[in-house]
C-alpha cells in the first residue's frame, strides 16, 4: 500500500466473501465481474454464514475458490436439483449456483426447467457467453446462427442445430419462478471507440441482490447475464464487447421478465 | 407399536425401515418394481407421521432425484432414493460425484430382468454395476444385499451406518422378488442415530468452510484423494465383510447365494441333508466388500465344492473364484429373463457336483 | 511511465493491485475522467497491467468506482474517498 492510499478512507474495496484467490478466467471474461457481483451481495445481505454456494460444470467449476462460502459440488447441468436437495431439508439456507449456458441450457435444461416450474426457493445465475468456454469453444444451445465454433465451423445452421435457445423466456414461460431477469453484463460500446459504459455491471448487482432477496422470501430467481468469451469467439477483448452489443443484445434483450414479490422499485 | 406383527411387502417395509432410522429426505422417480417405495414414504409424509422426515420430493427424472439426494445429503441429512435397472444406470453418475465428494447417503435397487428395459421380473444382473462401481472413475462401493422382508426393513438403518462411518454412497441391492414379496414382520426398536456430520456444508463460519468437491485438478491432489478413497475401500474391506453361513461347518458342498437365492438354496440345503448329502450355506450380506475372507476359511477348514446360485450369466461367481484362487471347485448356476430356478433344480445341480 | 505526482490531494484514490491484472483494458475504457491506463511493463503473469492516476485526462478521480465494479480480476483492489 503507498503512503497516498493511507491518506484515503476505502469506500470501496475487499470483501469477506472473496477468497483472494486469483481466477482462472480469462482476460475480460464477465465471469470474474459476476463473482465481486456475488461477493457484495452476499456481504450486503450479511448471509455468508448461511450460504451454501453449488458449483456447476464449465467455466464457473472452480467458482468456490473465488467465493468464500461453503461449496457442494453438481455434476454437469444438475446445479439447480442439487440446490433442491440443499433447500428442502434446509429451508433457512442461502443456495446459489452460476451457470453456464452449455450447463443451463443444454445438459441441465430438465433439472432447470423442472426447478423452475416448481419454484424452488433457489437462486440460478446464467451465464451466457453464447459457446462451450471451457471446452474450448464449440456450438452452445445459445450460439447464434452464424457464429463459428469448433463444431460448426462454416457457422451455425438453424436448419440443423436449431436456433439458439431464449433461456429467460424459457423460464418466464413458467407461472412459478418469481424474478425472472436478463442483464447484458459486458460493457457497453459507445459512439467513441474508446469510450464503454458500465451500466450492464450496475444492473448486475443490483439483479444480483434482487435475486437472492427474492429466495429469502421463497421464490425460485433467475437472472441471465448475457456475457463475452473473447478468446473462444477469437475476437480482441473489446472487439467481443461490441459483438456482444451488436448481436446478443438483440438476440437475448435485456430486461425484467417477472418480479411477482416486486423486489425492483422498492 | 414395535410388538405389532406386520403383514407387508418388501418395498413397504423398506420404506418403514429408512422412516424408523430416523429417514430426513426421500427423493423420488416411480419405476417398477420399486414404486412402492415411494408411495408408502408419500403416505407417510403426508400423514407427518415420523418428525424427522422433513422431505419427500417426486423429482422430474432419476437424475434430478440422486442429485437431490446429493444435495441434502451434503447438509448432513439422512436421504435415499430407490429405483429399479434402468433407473440404477441413470444414478451411476450421481453415485460416482457422491463417492468422490465423501457424501453419505442410501440408493435402493430393486434389480429387475434387463439389459434395455427388460421386464419386470428379479434379477441379479446389476451385481457388477453396483459393486465395481458403475460410474466413472474409482471409488469405494459398499453394497448391501437384504434377503427376506425383516431385512429389508432393519438394512436401511445398517445402511446409513455405514454411510456416515465411512462417509461413502451405500447401495442396498434388492430384487424384483424381494420387493414385491409378503412376509410377516416385527419391527425392531431401533434407535434414530445421530451421527457427526462437522463435515457438511451449511454455511461457513469465520475462516473455516466447507467445500464438498470432487474437482482436484492438480495431477498430484487427485493422486492423493484417489489414495484416500482406495484407503477407504481397504479399510471397508478389512472391516465390514459380512456373511450369514447354514452348515458350512460339515458341507461337502455350499451354496454361495445371496437375496432371493439364499432363500432357494436355504431349502436346498435341507433337502440335500434329508438325502445325507452334507450342503451348506454362505450368504454374503455385503456383496461390496464380498465375504472373501470367509471364503478362504472355508476352502482352508476343507470344504472344497462351491455352488453359486445367482439370477444373471455369472457375476458373483467372479468374487468366490478370485476368493477360492483356484483352490475349489467353483460352479455357477445361473438363471434370468426374471424366472427362478426351484430349489430341486439347485438340489439337482448340487447332487451332480457332489458325486 | 510512473505516476503522475499529485499537486494537491485529489478527493478520490483507486488501489490497484497490479499483479492481479490482466490487462483487460476494460476498467480503462469505463473511466470517464480517462484516470487509468496500461502500463508497459510487464507483470509477474505476463500482463500488461493497468495503473491509476489521480489526474486523468478529463479531471480528477470522481470515486464513481465504475473500474471496481466492471473489473473481473479484483485487481481494482480499492477505491478511497479522501480522509477528512
Amino acid at each position: 500500500m503507498t503512503a497516498a492510499a493511507e491518506l484515503y478512507e476505502p469506500k470501496l474495496g475487499a470483501l469477506p466473501t472473496l477468497t483472494g484467490t486469483p481466477t482462472h478466467y480469462c482476460a475480460g471474461c464477465e465471469h470474474g465481474t459476476l463473482t465481486r457481483l456475488i461477493a457484495k451481495a452476499i456481504d450486503e445481505l450479511g448471509v455468508r454464514e448461511r450460504t451454501v454456494m453449488v458449483s456447476s460444470v464449465g467455466c464457473s467449476v472452480l467458482a468456490h475458490e473465488y467465493l468464500n462460502v461453503d461449496a457442494v459440488q453438481a455434476p454437469h447441468g444438475r446445479a439447480p436439483a442439487v440446490m433442491a436437495g440443499i433447500k428442502r431439508v434446509r429451508p433457512d439456507l442461502l443456495t446459489f449456483a452460476v451457470q453456464g449456458d452449455g450447463d443451463a441450457v443444454s445438459i441441465g435444461l430438465l433439472e432447470l426447467l423442472n426447478a423452475a416450474n416448481r419454484g424452488e426457493p433457489i437462486t440460478v445465475f446464467l451465464v451466457n457467453n453464447a459457446i462451450y468456454g471451457m471446452t474450448g469453444g464449440q456450438m452452445a444451445p445459445t450460439t447464434p446462427s452464424g457464429m463459428v465454433t469448433t463444431t460448426t465451423p462454416a457457422g451455425r445452421d438453424p436448419v440443423t442445430t436449431g436456433p439458439p435457445i431464449d433461456a429467460t423466456r424459457l423460464v418466464a414461460a413458467f407461472e412459478s419462478p418469481a424474478y425472472v431477469k436478463r442483464v447484458f453484463l459486458p460493457i457497453l460500446p459507445t459512439p467513441s471507440p474508446r469510450v464503454f459504459n458500465a451500466r450492464g455491471a450496475l444492473e448486475g448487482a443490483k439483479a444480483v441482490r434482487h435475486a437472492f432477496e427474492v429466495q429469502q422470501r421463497g421464490g425460485f430467481a433467475f437472472v441471465e447475464f448475457v456475457s463475452t468469451c473473447s478468446v473462444n469467439w477469437k475476437l480482441g477483448i473489446l472487439e467481443a464487447k461490441r459483438y456482444a452489443a451488436e448481436v446478443l443484445r438483440p438476440l437475448f434483450p435485456p430486461g425484467l421478465y417477472r418480479d411477482r414479490f416486486a423486489v425492483e422499485g422498492r | 407399536m414395535s410388538d405389532v406383527r406386520e403383514f407387508l411387502k418388501g418395498n413397504e417395509a423398506l420404506a418403514y425401515g429408512a422412516l424408523r432410522t430416523g429417514l430426513n429426505a426421500y427423493f423420488a422417480y416411480p419405476i417398477t418394481p420399486s414404486s412402492e417405495i415411494p408411495e408408502t414414504l408419500a403416505t407417510e409424509f403426508a400423514r407427518s407421521t415420523f418428525p424427522d422426515f422433513r422431505t419427500f420430493l417426486q423429482a422430474a427424472s432419476e437424475l434430478e432425484a440422486i442429485n437431490m439426494v446429493i444435495g441434502a445429503a451434503a447438509t448432513g441429512a439422512k436421504a435415499m432414493t430407490a429405483t429399479s435397472g434402468p433407473g440404477f444406470s441413470l444414478k451411476q453418475e450421481g453415485l460416482s460425484y457422491a463417492a468422490g465428494m465423501e457424501l453419505p447417503l442410501l440408493v435402493v435397487d430393486v434389480n429387475r430382468a434387463g439389459p434395455g428395459l427388460g421386464n419386470l421380473g428379479p434379477e441379479q444382473t446389476d451385481y457388477f454395476q453396483a459393486t465395481r462401481g458403475g460410474g466413472h472413475g474409482g471409488y469405494p462401493t459398499l453394497v448391501l444385499a437384504p434377503s427376506s422382508v425383516p431385512e429389508m426393513a432393519s438394512f436401511p438403518a445398517l445402511g446409513f451406518d455405514l454411510a456416515f462411518a465411512y462417509r461413502t454412497p451405500v447401495i442396498l441391492l434388492a430384487d424384483a422378488f424381494l420387493g414385491q414379496l409378503k412376509e410377516d414382520l416385527v419391527f425392531p426398536d431401533v434407535p434414530s442415530p445421530s451421527y457427526d456430520v462437522a463435515w457438511a456444508a451449511t454455511g461457513a463460519r469465520g475462516e473455516a468452510r466447507h467445500v464438498l468437491s470432487s474437482l482436484h485438478l492438480e495431477l498430484a491432489d487427485q493422486s492423493r484423494h484417489s489414495r484416500h478413497l482406495l484407503d477407504k475401500r481397504t479399510r471397508i474391506a478389512q472391516r465390514e465383510q459380512r456373511a450369514e453361513e447354514v452348515g458350512t461347518e460339515d458341507a461337502e458342498i455350499v451354496f454361495v447365494a445371496y437375496g432371493i437365492c439364499a432363500r432357494l438354496a436355504r431349502r436346498a440345503v435341507r433337502i440335500l441333508r434329508s438325502r445325507s448329502i452334507r450342503a451348506g450355506l454362505l450368504r454374503p450380506i455385503t456383496l461390496a466388500p464380498f465375504p472373501e475372507r470367509r471364503v478362504r476359511q472355508l476352502i482352508e477348514q476343507g470344504r472344497r465344492k462351491f455352488l453359486v446360485v445367482e439370477l444373471n450369466a455369472g457375476q458373483m461367481v467372479d468374487d468366490v473364484r478370485l476368493a477360492a484362487g483356484g483352490a475349489a471347485n467353483v460352479e455357477l448356476l445361473g438363471e434370468m429373463g426374471g424366472l427362478l430356478p426351484s430349489s430341486l433344480d439347485l438340489v439337482r445341480a448340487a447332487e451332480a457336483m457332489a458325486r | 511511465m510512473p505516476p503522475d505526482p499529485p499537486t494537491a490531494p485529489a478527493r478520490f484514490h483507486v488501489v490497484v493491485d497490479a499483479e492481479r491484472c490482466k490487462g483487460c483494458d476494460m476498467c480503462v475504457v469505463v473511466c470517464p475522467q480517462r484516470n487509468l491506463r496500461l502500463v508497459g511493463e510487464f507483470n509477474r503473469a505476463g500482463y500488461h497491467p493497468v495503473e491509476f492516476r489521480f489526474h486523468g485526462e478529463r479531471g480528477d478521480c470522481t470515486g464513481c468506482g465504475l473500474c471496481y465494479w466492471v473489473c473481473p480480476d479484483f485487481a481494482i483492489a480499492e477505491v478511497g474517498a479522501l480522509r477528512p
